[in-house]
């Protein structure tokens, strides 16, 4: 394992001996040149972030792990993340960005400026905590969402987020960082309804549909509706039933398109839960 | 080899004048245990060898290994003294803290209970607990004095001095048991006080106070203890001897020819013996022996010192008889015992006690039995007549047929199905092999003779095929093979089953195999239900009339409890301790069982610790979560004082007594009941979120505003973090922002409420859910329901409490303008309009129904979803909000929303409306769109970029819907995000759960009670003495945030003299600021630059936030450059 070393920049900076900066005790560079402790700079632990500007490619040298919390405003102190203010065009070969080629694609030529930008617009490389610490933060929001949404078909009570932390290990259910929590929730939902028993919360609905298409919609959403909870038909039909979430467009759309806007829904529950604490006797 | 059987049992049972129902109580470790051992072997069901080794009645394997007793065991001893023979119900009970509910189900069966006391550590925490335990159940003490062997050893004190340590020691027995004594006479005395003051009040002419306590008039002096009363024993129950004073006072009576009944008096206490005039002094001149040391400790003291032959005179002095092994013994100390215990048995000299000094169940006092029944605050004249006169049943304990039966339950207890005596095999009785001979020796003879028979003559007998049949299963006598078919009926149902038996006495009557009862639970009165059952009196066996809290169930198996063992019964005369079997689908944890439906159920237990520690209990294995569920409600029952719950959280959370109980209970759970893997964490803590006013003061009580801010480094960020472009913020807090496609604007302002409203709302949050019920019924104007003219009070009066706290004139109107609760539309936040134009009220139910056609009518909906989606997650960790008020000061659409409107009206069907509300409420919980996915507020600009998946054929539905989606989503989500900025505008603050906690505590370990309490960021409220003792009472509120492992902090740091009680009272505001930074310089100079020293608020925040999977502004990594290099070459 090697140390880390950072060391003052050298007072000039280029043109004359460049200032090398080494990534990852790579090896030794050009050999015309004499190396000496005080024009060497080695820098360990690089993270790059790379600009594109007019037409040309520019680089900084950051610390691992701390970009992205630069970018979130978590790091607040600049030369925790930067190595060095310099601007390169190449970091791993050590070469400095021209003065001009800056002017000219950043209008400035305040270098710590430029790396300001630079670090809020370019790519960088996702380092491996950084990496670890998004997952986890995905999984755990997956699985709040997931307790959130289902609840036990047997007491009608959510389930913990721990638990389904742990169901979801169980299942070796793998993040995927590109997709949206919400989305892969509902896979999670799916997944898991194969080892445990989990369900949807179900919605609570009230329809009321005139008399004449009544019937016929009936068997329609029957298919559709879980539990009917209460009846009543006299001049209309009135029903008050749980349904499972995912199907509620479905049930809007047919009842909106059967009866031609006369039929009437409405939503007396989002999330049919048990409220409260109850003892066990 | 057992010496007594269960015939003999049986027979005794029957007597009730020679039963005693004792218990052993003591601190934790001070020898309760061996000492039943001591007093079990002398029934010679264990070896008087392995006596105090074994631990008969710590029959569980924890218990063994732990060392410590948890549950109460009953066995029962027989016992002669001189020609009087005693049946004694004893009854071990744990001495830890955690298991004291164990005591007081112990406790309420018995009627006399042995205190045992450690001679070296004296009275402990645990002993005044037992101590006030017994004394509240009215139960008679004697006291053993234990471990004096240990003075002699291990303090290495003269006898001088023992004398004076135990003397010591009984005087701080006294003073717990006087402090018990004068409390409750000034307690009498107070209640006095309160009735004469109200007799004075009409009359208020000469009073006359009477200066005295009341303490001189009642007598004390029986309640102490004394040698010379009899009811002190000293002993050693590991070495298995113990004595009175009358023992060595008949001895030495006869040596040195002084009357027993005098030196019965004066062993113990300040006289000496003047050996040579053989007379007795009195005086303490130094020096001189005192008489007791002289006469009893010389004669023990000699024991360890002495050499062989020494102790060879003193054996055959004493006339006892010491096996060869025991004497050729290695060690000295194995020998000692043997003469120890048998010169003086710890067994005699505790087990006269108890039947010369506790009472029979005959002597039950009158006072007992109205204490027991007499539930709470009622008293025994209160009761109906038919009642009162079972008291006399009581007093009597008569095992006549008339006599009702009453049998008190104290406890449930789970038993191995195998362990029940009709499910194991059992050793025969002499009389039955003997029978069984017999029949072998028969049948054998038989079988000879027809052998010879059949030499004889071919003719095959036909009863010998089956006689060599049974032959070869030689168990088939008549009553075996019922019992087997019995038994194997049982086994099938039993072995998967824990079978419970209740632990319980026979009050009065005769308790019957087979008999019906009636089971009483604790809420019964039988004042109420007498007159339904009067036509069934006394009979049980009729179809009952559905009574409350009565149940009727048949005896199905009595039992004498054995500790391990239990052996069958048929019937339990009264003042016995049994178990009954079968109950376990009619008794939760204690009840009364009775004949007689006129007797009350029995006062309820007094439990000196109520379950405190919480845990939530989860399976391993997601799958297992029916186990958990069934084997939680099997603990439940087994246990008296766990408490096991669901929350709405969905969490199974288990309550115990303490962390030594809670381990218990989870080993039983995980081994017994349940038997799945369970884990355990600290329950999930709630927590709400509010604004405030903006301060006044900074943080170093600077006032704001007057101070040079100081330029900060990095907060150079922070402005631009916080605001979003399209939205706009006035300094004053309003919020302005339109919807996506820009047809709607809407301005929020949000104001905290004052504290009583909040509270107001969230005492009536039902009214306020049946209000909403009232108004939707209203709305769609049918079927309209009779509305009950005292709800419609109770809503009168609740708007007029919110008129009268909603003052002043940032207040005018607000109340008539109430929109909306939330939230789930009844929670402690508002939502106001106050624009113009628009009319709609939670009111409408009160009559003043307005029905108004307005431009906004149709959307409303929307913004009302928006406000509770709002107030459900608040913007800091997702928590509901509370005691929030919004209000909406402007909502402008502009031309194209309003002929949206207009068209769907125009249509004619307003219902339309409807679906699209419920539809936008729909898609907000549904995972798969992502129109409302602003939940996260900084999505809300993602979401841009959507097309609607599915564009409707029908016109509307393509006016209303457009690239962002239906406009009725659009506004939810607009409205909700107006509401989180309003409320980030306001400074923000954290509400935690709070516990009041009163906690008892003993004035010296006062300063240890207040760091803990301080260290958990609990604030004390009160301190106050109670009257008569040294006990204070502190009153505190403490965050539940740090309620985990409070109870067993305060109670080791305070070794056990405080004891805390937690209920949850109220929500309050954490007053620091979550997002603070130092922004001035005084602040700098006090908090650093990072201000990373501790802020409450945040810490809370964060952990809410990870918990959920929520962004937390904290670095990966600390420090950049103190990361692990990975280079290559490493």
């Amino acid at each position: 394992m090697g140390r880390q070393r950072r060391e003052v920049p050298p007072p000039s900076p280029p043109p004359s001996p460049l200032p090398r900066a080494v990534g990852g005790g790579e090896g030794a560079a050009a050999a015309m040149s004499i190396f000496t402790p005080t024009n060497q700079i080695r820098l360990t632990n690089v993270a790059v972030v790379r600009a594109r500007r007019g037409g040309k490619r520019f680089e900084i040298a950051c610390y691992r792990n701390k970009v992205m919390g630069w970018r979130s405003g978590a790091e607040k102190d600049l030369d925790e993340v930067l190595q060095t203010h310099t601007v390169f065009v190449n970091v791993s070969k050590g070469q400095v960005a021209k003065k001009e080629d800056l002017v000219k694609a950043f209008g400035t030529d305040d270098q710590t400026e430029i790396c300001k930008m630079i670090l809020s617009k370019g790519e960088l490389q996702v380092s491996d905590k950084e990496r670890h610490t998004q997952l986890e933060q995905m999984f755990r929001d997956i699985a709040t969402i997931v307790a959130d949404k289902c609840v036990n078909p047997e007491t009608k009570r959510p389930y913990t987020v721990i638990l389904i932390e742990r169901a979801m290990k169980d299942i070796h259910y793998s993040v995927k960082p590109h997709k949206s929590t919400k989305q892969q929730a509902l896979e999670v939902i799916r997944q898991l309804k194969e080892t445990m028993q989990i369900e949807r919360a179900h919605m609570r609905l009230r329809f009321i549909l005139p008399a004449k298409e009544g019937k016929k919609l009936k068997e329609k959403l029957k298919p559709l509706i879980k539990v009917i909870e209460n009846e009543d038909f006299h001049e209309q039909l009135e029903i008050v039933c749980l349904i499972d979430p995912g199907c509620f467009r479905e049930i809007d759309e047919l009842i909106r398109s059967e009866t031609k806007g006369k039929g009437t829904l409405e939503v007396l529950s989002l999330k049919d839960v048990e409220e409260g604490d109850e003892k066990l006797e | 080899m057992v010496l007594t059987s269960v015939g003999k049992m049986v027979a005794l049972q029957k007597k009730t004048s020679g039963i005693r129902n004792i218990c052993i109580l003591a601190h934790v470790d001070h020898g309760k245990t061996t000492l039943a051992d001591c007093l079990i072997s002398s029934n010679g069901i264990i070896s008087s060898r392995l006596a105090g080794k074994l631990r008969y009645l710590d029959s569980r394997e924890d218990e063994q290994i732990r060392g410590i007793t948890m549950k109460s065991s009953a066995i029962s001893l027989h016992f002669v003294k001189g020609d009087q023979e005693y049946l004694i119900n004893l009854i071990d009970s744990p001495g830890h803290v955690d298991f004291s509910s164990e005591v007081s189900t112990a406790v309420r069966l018995c009627d006399g209970c042995i205190i045992v006391v450690d001679a070296v550590e004296g009275v402990c925490p645990q002993t005044q607990a037992v101590l006030r335990q017994a004394w509240l159940e009215n139960i008679r003490p004697v006291l053993v004095i234990n471990k004096i062997d240990r003075l002699i050893v291990e303090l290495k004190l003269t006898p001088q001095e023992a004398y004076l340590h135990l003397k010591n020691i009984l005087e701080q027995i006294n003073a717990v048991t006087g402090a018990l004594f004068t409390s409750k006479v000034l307690e009498e005395r107070a209640e006095k006080e309160t009735e004469s003051e109200s007799i004075s009040d009409i009359a208020p002419g000469d009073q006359i106070y009477d200066w005295s306590a009341g303490l001189e008039d009642t007598d004390d002096s029986h309640l102490y203890f004394s040698p010379d009363h009899g009811n002190v024993v000293f002993a050693s129950a590991i070495d298995g001897w113990g004595f009175g004073i009358e023992h060595f006072a008949k001895l030495y009576s006869q040596k040195i020819g002084i009357k027993p009944a005098v030196l019965l008096k004066t062993l113990w206490g300040d006289y000496y013996l003047n050996a040579k005039a053989k007379k007795i002094m009195k005086g303490d001149q130094v020096g001189r022996c005192l008489l007791y040391i002289a006469v009893v400790f010389l004669s023990i003291y000699c024991f360890p010192y002495r050499d062989k032959e020494k102790i060879e005179k003193i054996v055959t002095s004493l006339g006892l008889k010491i096996g060869a092994r025991e004497s050729r013994h290695a060690d000295p100390k194995v020998h000692l015992n043997a003469i120890c215990s048998q010169w003086l048995p710890i067994s005699d000299a505790v087990l006269s006690m108890v039947c010369n000094k506790l009472p029979s169940p005959l002597d039950i006092t009158a006072e007992r039995v109205e204490k027991l029944m007499c539930v709470g605050a009622r008293t025994f004249d209160s009761l109906p007549p038919e009642t009162q006169e079972l008291k006399s049943a009581f007093m009597k304990c008569s095992s006549e047929e008339t006599a009702p039966v009453i049998v008190f339950v104290s406890k449930m207890f789970a038993v191995d199905a195998k362990a029940l005596p009709h499910n194991k095999p059992r050793p025969l009785t002499q009389e039955e092999i003997a029978h069984r001979r017999e029949l072998a020796k028969r049948r054998h003879a038989e079988k000879l003779a027809a052998n010879q028979g059949k030499e004889l003559s071919e003719k095959p007998p036909s009863e010998n095929s089956s006689e060599n049949h049974s032959h070869a299963s030689p168990n088939s006598s008549v009553d075996g093979t019922e019992r087997r078919v019995r038994s194997n009926a049982m086994k099938q149902e039993a072995d998967d089953k824990e079978s419970f038996i209740a632990f319980a006495r026979v009050f009065s009557g005769v308790a019957r195999r087979g008999q019906k009862i009636f089971v009483l639970g604790p809420k019964y009165d039988p004042a109420e239900s007498l007159h339904k059952v009067s036509k069934l009196f006394c009979s049980a066996t009729n179809d009952m009339p559905s009574v409350p809290h009565m149940t009727c169930c048949t005896l199905e198996n009595l039992y004498l409890l054995m500790g391990r063992e239990l052996e069958d019964l048929e019937e339990v005369p009264a003042g016995n301790v049994l178990g009954i079997g079968g109950l376990q689908d009619f008794v939760l944890k204690s009840a009364t069982l009775s004949t007689s439906p006129a007797c009350p159920p029995f006062t309820p237990l007094n439990f000196e610790a109520t379950p405190i520690v919480r845990v939530a209990v989860e399976p391993k294995h997601p799958s297992d979560m029916p186990q958990l569920v069934r084997g939680m409600k099997l603990l439940n029952q087994a246990d008296p004082c766990v408490q096991v719950l669901i929350q709405e959280t969905g969490e199974h959370v288990l309550v115990t007594a303490g962390e030594v109980h809670l381990q218990r209970c989870l080993d039983d759970l995980k081994e017994r009941f349940a038997k799945v893997q369970i884990s355990v964490s600290a329950p999930i803590i709630p927590f709400r979120e509010t604004i405030t006013r903006p301060p006044k003061v900074d943080m170093v009580n600077e006032e704001i505003g007057k101070q040079q801010k100081v330029a900060v480094i990095h907060q150079a960020k922070e402005d631009q973090n916080k605001v979003p472009e399209g939205i706009q913020v006035d300094s004053d807090g309003l919020v302005t922002i339109s919807t996506p496609n820009k047809q709607a604007t809407l301005s929020v302002r949000a104001v905290p409420l004052p504290e009583e409203v909040t509270r107001l709302l969230e005492e009536n949050s039902d009214l306020i859910r049946t209000m909403e019920q009232l108004n939707t019924s209203l709305n769609e104007d049918k079927k309209n329901h009779e509305i009950n003219q005292k709800t419609l009070d109770r809503i009168k009066e609740f708007k007029q409490k919110l008129e009268q706290n909603l003052q002043g004139r940032k207040w005018r109107n607000a109340v008539d303008q109430i929109w909306s609760f939330g939230p789930r539309k009844c929670g402690p936040n508002i939502l106001l309009y106050n624009f113009e134009g628009y009319k709609r009220s939670v009111w409408q139910c009160l009559g003043n129904t307005v029905k108004e056609v307005s431009k906004y009518r149709d959307f409303d909906n929307s913004i009302v979803s928006g406000f509770q989606l709002a107030t459900l997650s608040g913007p800091m960790c997702e928590e509901p909000l509370m005691g929030v008020c919004f209000t909406v000061e402007k909502w402008e659409m502009n031309k194209v929303g309003e002929m949206l409107s207009t068209d769907s009206q125009d249509s004619g069907e307003c219902d339309a409306i409807e679906h699209k509300q419920s539809e936008d409420t729909a898609l907000t919980s549904s995972c798969t769109d992502e129109v409302c996915s602003g939940n996260e507020h900084h999505d809300s600009s993602q979401n841009v970029p959507k097309s609607p998946e599915k564009i409707s054929k029908h016109k509307r539905e393509v006016l209303l819907a457009d690239c962002y989606g239906p406009f009725s989503g659009q506004l939810i989500a607009t409205m909700k995000e107006a509401c989180r900025y309003a409320l980030q505008a306001k400074p923000q603050r954290l509400m935690a759960a709070m516990y009041t906690c009163e906690i008892m505590a003993t004035a010296e370990v006062l300063g240890r009670v207040y760091a803990v309490l301080s260290k958990r960021e609990g604030r004390v409220l009160q301190e106050e003495m109670k009257e008569g003792t040294d006990v204070f009472i502190i009153k505190a509120v403490l965050p539940v945030a740090e309620s985990f492992g409070f109870a067993d902090e305060i109670r080791k740091r305070t070794s056990g003299l405080a004891s805390p009680q937690l209920v949850f009272s109220h929500w309050e505001i954490i007053s620091s600021d979550p997002f603070w930074v130092p922004t001035t310089e005084e602040e700098y100079l006090h908090f650093g630059e990072k201000a990373d020293s501790e802020n409450q608020a945040r810490k809370y925040m964060n952990a809410v936030r990870k918990r959920k999977g929520l962004y937390v502004e904290e670095k990966i990594v600390e420090h950049a450059e103190k990361q692990r290099t990975l280079s290559r070459n490493k």
